[in-house]
């Protein structure tokens, strides 16, 4: 169905080292920039750009290669962040209440607090949650064979849900506010004093975009990836060969949940709090504008889309600019859709190569000429 | 007693909001397949209009017609977001068809430019309708009250659940629709020009957001997200019901609406939301396709 996003087979082997390389490239570069950037806040921003990444890698498998988008990667990523925050929070406070508990006039530390004053346990449970979280509902959701639309729709109500929860259980979640006051894990990162706990911080997301770009690559370029594609384009088709179409989507749905949790995570760590606000149906559209903006399909793509628009509204959101940026973002997402279906990647995949031939081939000419 | 008769009304009323924005949906969604992300800022846009609309007659018309300026809403922001509906439909909607999830997100980006130019217009703060006085206080029996302008939204949205089953089901034009979405080409063999009847269709059900944007208007302060509240309930409601079918969305927004009424009255209002939301995907289990449905054996469809 989606024959737009399929290059021809050759093309996609080439185009696939091409992806490599520009990875390569923009990882390159990010691992010079805090040499280069004088500030903290701009590697801050460029640490939470990395995570936005990983998010968006994770949508990419699901929606780009598997066909279902999830409007609602938000949740995850605040299950991750959350998790994190809670612990970075009993860490500042030394496993005492917070003042948010306080307020709400709790005595003592809710028992699913407690295990989050332990790191490693922290850790598990941030994969495991919305791994387990997000295997249960797409067992459930595939089971009954929701896809399309009404997979978009479930997810945007499951999201809602939750993000209702955690906005009216103040006592527990910091409510509207979210946790906040919460340093990294290595301490605080705020200030150009504390620029060795940033650099580790960022050095250490970095390693987590890479790990999990090889991860997605990996599994894409098997035949693993093929049967992604093929329950995209033809989901009974996949089904009638005999394979089990809703382990595969259950399998990379809870995947991608982990990843975006992952990423969540991490975000704490440069964001310095954790709100709902992340939590919210537009934040993970917005999401889904960065897979879109990049070019679906492509795990590069996820990356160029999550740096692509977050720098730009880093540079636009201040100034004259910050009322037209919305309006910015909304004239690029509708023009991507309607006119440019691959993306960036997209364009620059089905345009340069021919371009170089034609370059090429001028070249001949006029050496023909001149001899 | 009391109580149960203000519960029983309080979940009336709220039944007939969803159901007046999921009215739209049920036409955009159920009929044409359109998942329209915008439909909640056409909600707002028609609620911005009631306000435009009242500003005018308090600035340029005696105050003896002051009241009349609701109606001349509703027809206005009908009007308003008709227009709007048809021109979104024949820039943007008609190049997507076939690609649903696409359509969705395209006009997921229409709706934020649409809140912006909201924001840029009348500013970030919320403006407010005043309730005009016809349906001020409320109607009291036996101690228990019930405000005129819930009863009016209620026989508001009777009014236009029938006619929107009178159209569909009655007249020429309905006929027509049906043809189309049900088998366009046969439909173009008839003579029927499938193009306009998707314009219009788009535009109906893009008019009835912006009704629904009045009544929502004389809930509560508008500001340029007040849609953003009633979207993901009205798309359950039209899921719920069963996508295309008319009662179905009426039986949907019915069960929506008193569930959250009676959760609300042990549980705290965000509480009661999650709680139907859950309760509501578990029940998709068990009809995936909501509870009234068309039957069907064709495959791969609907992706």
């Amino acid at each position: 169905m989606d024959t737009l996003l399929k290059p021809a087979l050759h093309i996609e082997k080439k185009s696939r080292r091409g992806y490599h390389i520009t990875f390569a490239v923009i990882a390159a570069m990010l691992a010079l920039s805090p040499f280069i950037i004088e500030g903290t806040s701009l590697v801050q921003f460029l640490g939470k750009c990395m995570c936005y990444a990983i998010v968006g890698i994770a949508l990419d498998l699901i929606w780009g290669y598997t066909g279902m988008l999830s409007l609602g990667h938000g949740l995850w990523f605040c299950l991750g962040g959350y998790a994190m925050a809670m612990f970075l929070k009993l860490d500042g406070t030394n496993g005492k209440i917070t003042d948010f508990m306080q307020t709400g006039g709790l005595t003592e530390l809710p028992w699913f607090w407690k295990p989050f004053g332990s790191f490693p346990l922290t850790l598990i449970l941030v994969i495991l949650i919305p791994a387990l979280f997000a295997g249960i509902v797409g067992y459930f959701v595939f089971r009954s064979r929701i896809k399309g639309v009404y997979f978009s729709i479930i997810t945007q109500a499951l999201t809602w849900a939750v993000y209702s929860l955690f906005m009216a259980n103040s006592k527990f979640t910091g409510g509207n506010n979210g946790i906040t006051d919460i340093a990294s894990i290595f301490g605080k990162t705020k200030g150009s004093a504390n620029r060795t706990n940033l650099l580790i911080i960022f050095f250490i997301t970095l390693a987590v975009l890479v790990l999990v770009y090889l991860l997605a690559t990996f599994l894409t370029g098997r035949k693993f990836g093929k049967l992604l594609i093929a329950i995209r384009d033809g989901e009974n088709r996949t089904y009638f060969s005999g394979y089990s179409v809703n382990s595969y989507k259950n399998f990379i749905y809870a995947m991608s949940a982990v990843l975006a949790a992952i990423a969540g995570a991490l975000f704490v760590n440069f964001n310095g709090s954790i709100t709902p606000t992340q939590m919210t149906i537009s934040y993970s559209i917005t999401m889904v504008i960065w897979v879109a903006v990049g070019g679906r399909g492509t795990i590069i793509g996820a990356v160029i889309g999550a740096f692509f628009i977050n720098l730009c509204e880093y540079n636009f959101s201040s100034g004259i600019l910050v009322e037209a940026w919305q309006f910015i973002i909304g004239a690029i997402f509708c023009l991507t859709i309607l006119l440019f279906k691959g993306g960036i990647v997209g364009i620059v995949r089905d345009n340069i190569p021919e371009l170089i031939r034609r370059i090429k081939n001028r070249k001949n000419k006029t050496a023909k000429e001149a001899a | 007693m009391d109580q149960l008769v203000t519960t029983l009304f309080n979940g009336l009323s709220l039944s007939s909001i969803y159901l007046l924005v999921a009215l739209g949906l049920s036409i955009t969604f159920g009929q044409m397949g359109v998942i329209n992300m915008a439909h909640g800022e056409f909600v707002m846009l028609g609620a911005y209009t009631t306000f435009c609309t009242q500003e005018l007659f308090a600035n340029f018309l005696p105050e003896q017609v002051g009241s009349i300026y609701y109606f001349a809403a509703i027809v206005l922001a009908f009007f308003v977001t008709f227009a709007l509906g048809c021109l979104l439909e024949k820039l943007l909607i008609s190049k997507l068809y076939g690609r649903k999830i696409d359509s969705l997100l395209a006009t997921w980006g229409v709706s934020l430019i649409l809140q912006q130019a909201v924001r840029t217009i009348f500013g970030a703060q919320g403006v407010n309708v005043n309730a005009p006085s016809f349906l001020k206080g409320g109607l009291a029996v036996k101690g228990v009250t019930f405000s005129y302008n819930r009863i009016f939204i209620i026989i508001l949205v009777a009014f236009c659940l029938v006619m929107v089953w009178l159209l569909v089901n009655r007249s020429r034009y309905g006929s027509r629709m049906r043809a189309t979405m049900q088998n366009r080409p046969m439909a173009q063999c008839m003579g029927i020009n499938t193009k306009k009847i998707d314009c219009i269709t788009f535009g109906i059900g893009s008019g009835l957001a912006g009704i629904a944007g009045c009544s929502v208007a004389l809930l509560g302060s508008v500001d340029s997200t007040v849609g953003q509240n009633y979207i993901v309930y009205s798309f359950m409601t039209v899921v719920l019901g069963g996508a295309g079918n008319l009662f179905g969305t009426v039986i949907g927004a019915a069960i929506i609406g008193f569930s959250s009424i009676f959760v609300e009255n042990y549980q705290s209002a965000s509480i009661a939301r999650a709680i139907v939301l859950l309760i509501i995907i578990i029940f998709l289990q068990f009809k995936p396709s909501g509870l009234f449905t068309v039957r069907s054996r064709v495959l791969d469809e609907g992706v």
